[in-house]
């Protein structure tokens, strides 16, 4: 299904972490960059690496890595900017993604693994991609970077 | 004919401004108000008397500095922002708080135009450590707190475990004057 044909059918955007395929909401992803300059000072905030400065904007970048793929991410050379829901505000962030995006519409379905960070799923041409919640995405690679990491330092 | 001035040109011109100086400390670069820093001195040439804590309690506050009639509690720069062992060689004497702030090296007196908020992603440490960003030389800095060094609660557990020494320090120097 294309995702411009059918405005009543939501789009995701999908994407690898690692060798994972997995999809977020097209609603919250602002846009795809390649190769920012990164920027990287001392701090003891888990899974967040580095910096990028986006239209006079701090974005930072979060590596979901370790949540979805158990380990850090492979170096990105693109990067998915995507907005958080943090309390009352809202706050971009840039997620490292490996390969190709592609923006898909489809129904989402019910989650069939055990991962908590999964809210749904979609049926690719019969592939079950993964949808992501990002906040408990990036919660659960944090709580998992904090148990690998005892002393988080900024990553260069 | 002069021409008007570009108004956002001017507008950008009427922002604050901020007089800096940009310190090292391991690989990383950070900014500190200059308005902040009552001196820079290298560590060799800082005279006065080095006197060392009854009771270290906190890992990165070992000595104090006598300087001009006042005590200084001195930070290691390392230690407070966790980063691995490094040479200071330069020691920043904050105006507004007993510390003095050991550094690797100065790498420039600049002007800051710009503070961004630090993004609310970060939770941790840093939201006391720093005032935020700025962007100087296409670089993206960390600016320091100058009173995040030593809270205020760190300031009182140093001075319960070593109670009046920062004062006596100061006195012992005091009378050394007269």
């Amino acid at each position: 299904m294309n995702a411009e044909t059918n405005s009543f059918v939501p789009s995701f955007v999908v994407f690898h972490v690692g060798a994972r395929r997995v999809a977020l909401s097209r609603d919250i992803v602002a846009e795809l960059i390649a190769s920012p300059f990164q920027y990287s000072f001392p701090h003891t905030t888990p899974l967040i690496a580095s910096v990028v400065l986006r239209r006079g904007r701090i974005v930072p970048v979060l590596d979901l890595g370790p949540g979805i793929l158990g380990a850090a991410s492979p170096p990105a050379r693109f990067f998915l900017v995507v907005e958080r829901r943090l309390s009352n505000i809202s706050e971009r962030c840039a997620i490292p993604v490996q390969g190709e995006c592609e923006l898909v519409a489809g129904m989402m379905l019910p989650a069939a693994g055990q991962d908590e960070f999964v809210a749904g799923r979609l049926d690719l041409n019969g592939e079950q991609i993964d949808i992501l919640d990002l906040e408990k995405a990036i919660g659960a690679s944090a709580k998992m970077e904090e148990g690998l990491i005892p002393v988080a330092e900024a990553k260069s | 004919m002069t021409q008007p001035v570009n108004s956002s040109l001017s507008r950008r011109d009427a922002r604050r401004r901020e007089q800096v100086a940009v310190f090292s400390i391991a690989k990383y670069s950070f900014v500190i108000s200059a308005a902040s820093v009552q001196e820079i001195r290298n560590t060799d040439s800082l005279g006065g008397t080095v006197v060392e804590l009854n009771h270290p309690v906190l890992r990165k506050v070992r000595h104090i500095v006598e300087r001009d009639a006042r005590s200084y509690y001195v930070v290691s720069g390392y230690e407070h922002f966790h980063l691995p062992p490094s040479r200071p060689t330069t020691v920043l004497i904050l105006r507004d708080a007993p510390v003095a702030v050991l550094v690797d090296r100065i790498e420039e007196m600049a002007e800051m135009r710009v503070l961004l908020a630090l993004p609310q992603s970060f939770r941790g440490e840093e939201r006391t450590w720093y005032r935020g960003l700025t962007v100087l030389d296409r670089k993206v800095l960390p600016v320091a707190n100058p009173l995040g060094f030593l809270t205020a609660r760190e300031l009182q557990q140093i001075e319960e475990q070593n109670p009046g020494l920062l004062e006596s320090a100061s006195m012992r120097k005091e009378r050394e004057r007269v």
